[in-house]
């Protein structure tokens, strides 16, 4: 492939260069042409007779201007008559052949075209050969053997050649065509060269009998045989160019000759055509022999040129090459006198001139046989000297050709200019290239026709397409070639699109599904979302409870700090302490006033009335002791504040016959305020029996009591009333305070062991004289004080009071005798034995010592007075120091078991006090003496002396009470020997007996408290002459004590 | 014949640079679709004249593009939208290694419209 491919390297070239390259080639052909040109020389004539030829082709080509065939052919024909004299059968039969081969032709065309073409070519080669074997009969006969002998070689050749072609092809031919064919082979062969003539002959009569039959096939066949013509046109213009330059003279002058010569021929075939037909086949015959001879004689030249050029272009070709041109350039000098057979035919028929039917299917299936002789004619490219030796041969014969010279003139003009426009660039068409031609041969064939029919050939056309065909060829080679390299696949399948369909329903929403919708948005609240707990969170509460739930301290919160709690509570209790203290005040006020009226007018009646039976008495008041609770009991004691005249307490007892368990066990004391005696302020309650009652100095706030069971407890009257317990009777109610402090809890150690007989408070100042104004203050501030308490058995226990800054309303874990919330309590102080030793063994003899009553000095708290039950009054002191006199005692200084019932000291005069005994007498005296200053025996009438008391309005008045309820008033200025007044208060006793009275400047008043045995409570205003104090009172009083000593 | 002369060198592949690249033909279609087809409602009477000059301007655009010596098919399907199924391939015997293609789908509601672009290396 490499090899050939370099050889044939114009395939890949471009039209254009390689008409360059080939016009190249020419110009140094030319060259070496004219060196060749005194071989030329004698080709003149053949050139010539050349270019007269191809007009005629041109003319054979239109198929209406056929005249009579020349040449050859009537030579031929005539050397036939003589065969058909011979055998007119034998002619018959070789027409039968002849039709069963057309037959055949026929056949194979309508085939493929393929084999059609090869048996075309078959049967031209068939013809060529038969061809040949006349020509080498006639140089048989008048030429040597060695020309025959070099002919037959050559024949072998091509036979060989043929034979090798032919295999190559008919294996794919049909077994038919191939036996027809052998059949047609042996048919032309074996009858020999002179029974070639004849069959010739023969085959023409009788294709002239059945040309009607034919022409339709024909016609077909025409097609074809244009294409060869074509390729003849083109191998003669090739052949032309070649002489075109140096013998265009020549050639002009002898075609004026020829054309004369075909008229004649013209005139003479009109005439008389049979005749002259046969003369001039004579003559043809003759002049061929002529040609051949001279063919022969330049065969010698031609085939030295042939050499000459075959060394030229050896270089390129194979020997083998050279050698079948050698046979091709043989076959094409047979080709040539053939054409002239055709020219002579041609002109033939222009003599019969339609008429001649048989002629012109002579001439129709002599053109068909020539198209496969002219389709060789390709092969002899390079043996120019072969043809140009045909030519001259023909020379003579083209002389008789007939033709109208203005056509072919006309023809030859456009011939030339088309060589002249061609030039060069064809004369060297590569020789190997059928399968080119036979790819052209369809458009070529159009081509033809157009030429034929304007009788005007497009070379250039007819250039360009076999340029693109030669294109198209290098592009198939080459896409051949390509091909190995490149692998095509047929795998690939790509999707280019895929729309599903659309379901019905989608296909309904998409059409219709909007038509009567509105497309609107709500917004939810979901933005606002609502987050909920459903446990709810448990609440808890600390609350604490105690029992007994009395007072509102039993429960409490924590929660509420204690400080929190008691601050509100303080600021409560302030605030409502404000208020209740306003109130307190403002509602005694008023009701005082309110009583007050009430009790003058009750009293100015009254007053009236008893002014007989009281004679001393200005005016009375009852206390309301009709109280349930305190009916059925008596009063054991009546008691004034010193430092709130106007507050009075009574005790009474607990009843005899218990009604109610609770309330009628329990001694009772009321505090009243004088002023409003309707109903007692506070009541005070205490389980046991109550021997003896004091207030509090100053400020009547606490009072302190003494029991029977040994204990001393105090209450503090500021206390609120909620605390405490309370009961309902009847429409009031009432509250009962229990003790805020008993000694009961701290018994144990310092307390008393037998019943407490007195109660008494320390005064707070030492002795010095001072008035109680001071330390009364000083205890409003807070300040505590001393209490001292006095057993029978002589003991003195002091305590001191002590007030807490705030009460504990749990209670107090210490002190155990504080009630809860109570803010006050005793501690302890002291304790001492007043009694001494020797007194009591002096004393005991006769009964058990027994302390009855205990008071301090009004103005010195170091000194105390102890009534005994031995008639004495001992003196003692608390911080050891003895002051004399030890005792005060009778004027007489025997003793007497008397018990000391009341020790009172004077309001005015501190130093001087009155003791009144048991037995009825009554002492006064001083503190600093022993002996009574003065004595009153049997004043009461021998009745025990219950309790004696100083007026305090005026010094020199006191009032005595004794134990068979007379009350003597004494008066010391108006007689200091007996009682002023004695008054005895017959129906209704009186078991206890208290003064009251207030010194004060702006009203000043006294009187006298009694109660009954009835339980009632007397309150007897002195009248103004008990009561307002006489200046002289003092001095007498002086005047008294000093007469005394 | 671009070969070079006197010698048997086949230029069987093409340069990188110059390879037909589908990406880029996707792009250039799916411009040209785009611009032209936007909005344009299926005519059975213009179509015809439309598909020819898409397929014109993509020739146009996809011949500057640079893919030397490639032949290229253009063909532009135009079809209207009915609800229809459509389902359509191609298949081709080409060298794999140079050959390829380009394809891009426009559609909107009353057509679509497949512009497909082989591009087949001529050695």
């Amino acid at each position: 492939m490499q090899s050939e491919k370099k050889l044939t390297k114009e395939d890949t070239w471009r039209p254009a260069e390689l008409r360059r390259h080939i016009r190249e080639k020419d110009s140094s052909e030319r060259y070496s042409r004219h060196r060749e040109d005194t071989d030329r020389t004698r080709r003149e004539g053949e050139s010539m007779e050349r270019r007269h030829r191809d007009p005629d082709r041109e003319k054979l080509k239109e198929k209406k201007l056929r005249h009579g065939d020349t040449g050859d052919r009537y030579a031929e024909q005539k050397k036939d008559r003589s065969y058909d004299r011979r055998s007119e059968k034998d002619r018959e039969r070789r027409g039968e052949e002849e039709r069963k081969k057309q037959v055949g032709d026929a056949r194979n065309y309508r085939e493929t075209i393929l084999d059609k073409e090869y048996f075309r070519e078959r049967e031209k080669q068939k013809d060529r050969h038969k061809y040949k074997e006349k020509d080498r009969e006639k140089v048989r006969e008048r030429h040597s053997e060695d020309w025959e002998r070099r002919r037959e070689d050559r024949e072998k050749e091509r036979r060989r050649e043929e034979r090798e072609k032919e295999h190559r092809r008919e294996r794919r031919r049909h077994d038919e065509s191939e036996v027809r064919r052998d059949q047609t082979e042996k048919l032309h062969r074996e009858p020999g060269d002179r029974q070639h003539r004849g069959t010739h002959d023969d085959r023409r009569r009788d294709k002239d009998i059945q040309e009607a039959k034919r022409r339709s096939e024909q016609s077909e066949d025409r097609d074809k045989k244009q294409e060869h013509r074509r390729n003849n046109e083109e191998r003669e213009r090739r052949h032309k160019e070649r002489r075109h330059h140096d013998e265009k003279d020549e050639r002009e002058s002898k075609e004026r000759r020829e054309f004369k010569k075909t008229d004649d021929e013209v005139r003479n075939s009109h005439g008389n055509r049979k005749q002259t037909e046969r003369e001039k086949q004579k003559e043809r015959h003759k002049k061929e022999e002529e040609g051949a001879e001279r063919r022969h004689k330049d065969r010698g030249h031609s085939e030295v040129a042939k050499e000459d050029l075959e060394r030229d272009h050896g270089e390129k070709r194979s020997s083998r090459k050279s050698q079948s041109d050698k046979s091709l350039r043989h076959e094409k000098m047979e080709e040539e006198t053939k054409d002239d057979v055709a020219v002579s035919k041609q002109q033939m028929m222009d003599g019969k001139n339609g008429g001649e039917h048989v002629e012109k299917a002579e001439l129709a299936e002599e053109e068909y046989e020539e198209d496969f002789e002219d389709y060789e004619e390709d092969f002899e490219d390079l043996d120019e000297s072969a043809e140009e030796t045909e030519d001259e041969v023909h020379d003579g014969k083209e002389e008789q050709t007939a033709q109208p010279s203005k056509e072919i003139e006309s023809i030859r003009r456009a011939m030339a200019e088309e060589n002249e426009r061609a030039g060069t660039a064809q004369s060297r068409r590569s020789i190997d290239r059928e399968e080119e031609e036979h790819v052209s041969k369809g458009s070529e064939r159009n081509q033809s026709k157009i030429s034929r029919h304007g009788k005007f050939i497009d070379f250039v056309a007819a250039k360009q397409r076999e340029v693109s065909q030669k294109a198209a060829a290098k592009q198939k080679k080459r896409g051949a070639e390509l091909l190995h390299l490149i692998d095509l696949d047929f795998s690939l399948t790509c999707s280019l699109l895929d729309i599903p369909p659309v379901s019905e329903y989608e296909m309904y929403i998409k059409s219709f599904g909007n038509a009567n919708t509105k497309q609107a948005y709500v917004q939810c609240n979901e933005d606002n979302t609502d987050r909920d707990v459903q446990t709810e969170e448990i609440e808890i509460c600390e609350k604490w409870t105690q029992h007994p739930p009395e007072f509102s301290g039993a429960c409490g919160d924590p929660n509420f700090s204690q400080e929190a709690q008691d601050k509100t509570r303080d600021e409560l209790i302030l605030d409502s302490q404000q208020l209740m203290s306003f109130l307190d005040s403002a509602s005694q006020v008023m009701v005082v006033l309110l009583e007050e009226d009430q009790a003058e007018r009750k009293s100015l009646r009254k007053l009236t009335t008893q002014t007989d039976s009281l004679s001393f008495s200005d005016g009375s008041l009852q206390l309301n002791t009709t109280l349930p609770f305190l009916s059925g009991r008596q009063i054991s004691l009546v008691h004034f504040s010193q430092g709130q005249k106007h507050t009075m307490l009574s005790v009474h007892m607990p009843k005899v016959q218990a009604s109610t368990p609770h309330l009628d066990s329990c001694s009772m004391v009321c505090v009243w305020n004088i002023w409003e005696p309707s109903r007692p302020q506070k009541i005070l309650i205490y389980e046991a029996e109550i021997q003896c009652c004091c207030f509090s100095p100053g400020k009547s706030t606490l009072v302190f009591a003494g029991t029977q069971v040994g204990s001393v407890v105090l209450w503090d009257l500021r206390e609120n009333s909620s605390n405490h317990y309370k009961l309902k009777i009847g429409e009031d109610e009432w509250t009962f305070r229990h003790p805020t402090f008993s000694t009961d809890a701290v018994m144990s150690s310092p307390g008393h062991a037998s019943p407490v007989a007195s109660v008494e408070v320390i005064p707070s100042f030492v002795a010095g004289g001072l008035r109680a104004e001071v330390p009364l203050l000083a205890f409003e501030e807070g300040l505590s004080f001393q209490l001292a308490s006095l057993d029978e058995s002589g003991m003195l226990n002091i305590w001191v009071v002590v007030e807490l800054p705030k009460g504990n309303e749990a209670g107090s874990l210490t002190d155990l005798g504080l009630r809860p919330g109570g803010k006050v309590k005793l501690l302890h102080s002291s304790s001492l034995l007043t009694v001494q030793r020797p007194l009591l063994k002096v004393a005991g003899t006769a009964r058990p010592f027994q302390t009855m009553l205990l008071k301090y000095h009004p103005t010195d708290s170091n000194q105390f007075f102890i009534g005994t039950n031995l008639g004495l009054v001992s003196h003692g002191t608390s911080h050891g120091l003895k002051t004399p006199p030890q005792f005060y005692g009778f004027q007489e200084v025997e003793e007497r078991t008397v018990d000391i019932n009341s020790i009172h000291f004077s309001p005015f005069r501190p130093n001087l006090f009155l003791v009144g005994c048991a037995d009825g007498s009554i002492r006064l005296h001083t503190v600093n003496h022993e002996q009574p200053v003065a004595e009153w025996k049997n004043s009461t009438a021998g009745e025990p002396v219950i309790s004696a008391q100083w007026a305090q309005t005026r010094p020199a008045i006191f009032s005595v009470l004794d134990a068979a309820s007379n009350l003597h008033i004494w008066d010391m200025m108006k007689d200091d020997a007996q009682p002023l007044i004695t008054k005895k208060m017959s129906t209704d006793g009186v078991t206890a007996m208290a003064v009251f009275g207030d010194s004060g400047h702006q009203n000043t008043y006294s009187g006298i408290a009694l109660a009954h045995e009835s339980g009632k409570i007397e309150l007897h205003y002195f009248t103004p002459t008990l009561t307002v104090l006489n200046p002289t009172e003092e001095k007498k009083l002086e005047s008294i004590m000093t007469e005394a000593f | 014949m671009v070969e070079v002369e006197g010698s048997d060198s086949y230029l069987i592949r093409p340069n990188h640079q110059h390879k037909f690249k589908p990406t880029i033909v996707k792009e250039y279609i799916h411009e040209i679709l785009r611009e032209r087809l936007s909005g344009v409602l299926y005519d059975p009477e213009s179509v015809p004249e439309l598909t020819r000059s898409l397929a014109e301007a993509v020739k146009d655009k996809v011949k500057n593009a640079g893919f030397d010596k490639y032949k290229l098919i253009v063909q532009v399907i135009i079809g209207e939208q009915r609800g229809q199924g459509v389902k359509m391939s191609s298949k081709c015997l080409w060298d794999a290694d140079t050959d390829n293609y380009a394809a891009d789908v426009f559609m909107n509601e009353s057509l679509f419209c497949l512009v497909a672009v082989f591009g087949s290396y001529y050695y």
